[in-house]
């Protein structure tokens, strides 16, 4: 049976709590089921409600206390104990029924994507139990105020990308509390022009990076995988936008969902590849 | 506050004879490359060597500091007390530390800069956490600060073990990329731990393409099209960088580091530091053309507002343009509000933050 899945990504403090909590609110208001699982060893205080909650198997606290770990080895730790224990999770995502959708809230921190191989052996495990799963890479709009700060949020997410191998979309979250000059900024991002992004790149940064601008221009216009969908919730559909982007990245079942929209909104196909 | 720091760059002049003062190494990496051993071992070779050198701790949540930190984050700020106090969680607390910290920086600096002729190196350990210093305000408020007073570089500490695997090697070398364009500042790829593993694989990549290509075939079951476009990519990448191997914990490797570190305070010098005043400087330009505008805005509403009754009768404002023109208003004013709000947050950091450190038993 296929399982539908969205693993909720990115540094602390850009607003991956607040999305499943919206993400929530608008499914409730659709008559959509979604379940959120916490992966996250070290979260408190949620506003949402959680279906499944790492925390049950193993905290950080406990890692903490006992094994006098600091906040980065305690995580490590915990995140290895639960592949270590994985029929545990397992067990607790048989109760959903074929074609549920299920948020994966997880911890932040890019090390476990990129330097620790726990989250691509997570990622290869639920592959396993027939989960189509999609990152959503959170990124807070306020820190790309100009193309180089841009580019380097699409270095940031494609080495993500590489470890992970699943299908990727960058959110540029907390977009209400853009400047309104920032803002054009910030919109231009989500439908680049990745030659001329480069030709002005090559006058904000040294000489010498010219090629390097090019290079990975081209390649972040050959790919075309580091899109950027904006995320205001002073939009009306703004979850809903977001969740359409993903629905077409996974591939989701339309009959399932008898709520799918269908207006002109402007879809990518090579979103979906 | 951009202002103040561009002012103090533009005072001391570029003219020749300016000592251009020691270099500032932020040392950068993912949690477990040994940025806090690297930090001991440069702390230990300097003072062997009798070189004078400025340390700083700017992870609150280390357990212990096994250097001597000339500032260390943990004396001003509790991570504990901030957890509890906040209601935090790790994270969340390392990162309320690290803004506390922020605010307080300037201050930092000019204590470091009064003693600017007293040490050659300055050395800054950031959070073992990548991310809460490379995608946070406070960590670029930082690192600005510190390269308008020194010439400043950025050492991206790599786990040279992990690098073995071809795919988390490319993916280090994106992160180190994206560090690039986020500061904008010299970029040296420090390899550590060659005790256990020699980097001269990760060299012999880095100078040829088709090297990695034949491993990136042989390591991943099926081929990887977007590893092997962003390896050509990245080549672009190792040609104007510096890379060195260390290792922390035998010493082996040192010589080269600090020599490399040389080398980037030079290019800093010659390349980055105009181009970084040419960029403060027209963001103080920016703030005050903001700035005039907003006051420009408050006087015309001003003057409309004084007008409005008689404009009202003599039926010569359009409403429409009336009526957007009172949005716009409402959008300053709570542009305005939104910005004191964060002023008032700003001090109300600084005040517990004295309150703190008044209460710290010297």
């Amino acid at each position: 049976m296929v399982r539908f899945g969205q693993l909720v990504i990115g540094p602390a403090g850009s607003g991956k709590s607040t999305y499943c909590s919206q993400l929530q609110k608008y499914c409730e208001d659709v008559n959509r089921t979604i379940h959120v699982v916490n992966l996250d060893p070290a979260a408190e205080n949620f506003d949402y409600k959680l279906s499944v909650d790492m925390r049950e198997l193993i905290s950080i606290d406990d890692v903490a206390e006992e094994m006098k770990y600091g906040p980065n080895g305690g995580l490590v730790f915990c995140m290895e104990y639960l592949l270590d224990n994985f029929e545990w999770l397992e067990e607790q995502l048989e109760d959903f029924v074929d074609g549920d959708y299920i948020c994966f809230d997880c911890p932040g921190q890019i090390e476990l994507y990129t330097h620790f191989s726990v989250m691509r052996k997570m990622v290869e495990m639920l592959q396993r139990l027939d989960f189509r799963l999609c990152a959503l890479y959170f990124v807070d709009s306020q820190f790309m105020a100009d193309t180089a700060k841009f580019f380097g949020g699409c270095t940031t997410a494609l080495s993500a990308m590489v470890q992970l191998q699943i299908t990727h979309i960058n959110v540029l979250s907390k977009m209400d509390l853009v400047r309104a000059v920032d803002r054009r900024r910030i919109d231009s991002f989500t439908h680049p022009d990745y030659d001329s992004l480069a030709a002005e790149l090559n006058t904000q940064v040294d000489k010498k990076f010219s090629g390097l601008n090019q290079a990975l221009a081209a390649l972040l216009e050959e790919y075309n995988m580091v899109s950027f969908v904006p995320l205001d919730y002073n939009e009306e559909d703004a979850v809903e936008n977001l969740l359409l982007q993903i629905d077409i990245a996974l591939n989701y079942d339309e009959t399932v969902d008898p709520k799918m929209p269908s207006d002109d909104e402007v879809m990518d196909p090579e979103e979906a590849l | 506050m951009s202002e103040t720091v561009g002012a103090r760059s533009g005072d001391e002049g570029s003219g020749p004879g300016r000592s251009p003062g020691p270099p500032a190494c932020i040392i950068i990496g993912m949690a477990g490359s040994g940025k806090t051993t690297l930090m001991q071992q440069i702390a230990a070779n300097l003072s062997s060597s009798r070189t004078p050198a400025y340390l700083l701790n700017l992870d609150p949540a280390v357990l212990n500091v096994p250097y001597r930190a000339n500032i260390d984050i943990r004396d001003s700020i509790k991570y504990k007390n901030v957890m509890e106090q906040y209601r935090l969680g790790p994270n969340g607390g390392i990162l309320t530390c690290l803004n506390l910290f922020a605010a307080q920086f300037q201050t930092v600096l000019e204590l470091a800069e009064k003693r600017r002729n007293q040490f050659k190196y300055m050395f800054v350990d950031t959070p073992g956490q990548i991310e809460v210093f490379t995608w946070s305000a406070s960590g670029s408020i930082i690192t600005e600060s510190l390269a308008t007073t020194f010439p400043t570089c950025v050492l991206f500490v790599v786990d040279t073990v992990r690098c073995k695997s071809p795919m988390t090697f490319v993916s280090n070398m994106m992160y180190a990329c994206s560090i690039l364009y986020k500061t904008r500042l010299p970029l040296v790829v420090v390899f550590n731990k060659i005790d256990a593993e020699k980097h001269d694989f990760a060299v012999s990549w880095m100078e040829d393409y088709a090297v990695f290509d034949e491993v990136l075939r042989e390591e991943s079951t099926f081929a990887d099209s977007l590893a092997r476009s962003m390896a050509i990519a990245l080549e672009e990448f190792y040609k104007n960088i510096h890379s060195v191997g260390v290792s922390a914990i035998t010493g082996e490797g040192m010589d080269d580091l600090f020599a490399v570190i040389q080398t980037a305070a030079k290019e800093y010098d010659e390349s980055y530091r105009p181009d970084l005043e040419a960029r403060t400087r027209k963001r103080a330009e920016e703030e005050q053309r903001h700035a005039e505008e907003a006051y420009e805005a408050f006087q015309q509403d001003r003057d409309k507002n004084e007008n409005r009754s008689s404009a009202r009768n003599t039926m010569w404002a359009p409403e429409e343009d009336e009526r957007e023109r009172e949005d716009e208003e409402d959008q300053d004013e709570e542009e305005l509000a939104r910005e004191e709000t964060e002023k008032e947050e700003l001090l109300d950091y600084v005040a517990k933050l004295n309150i703190e450190r008044g209460a710290r038993p010297k």
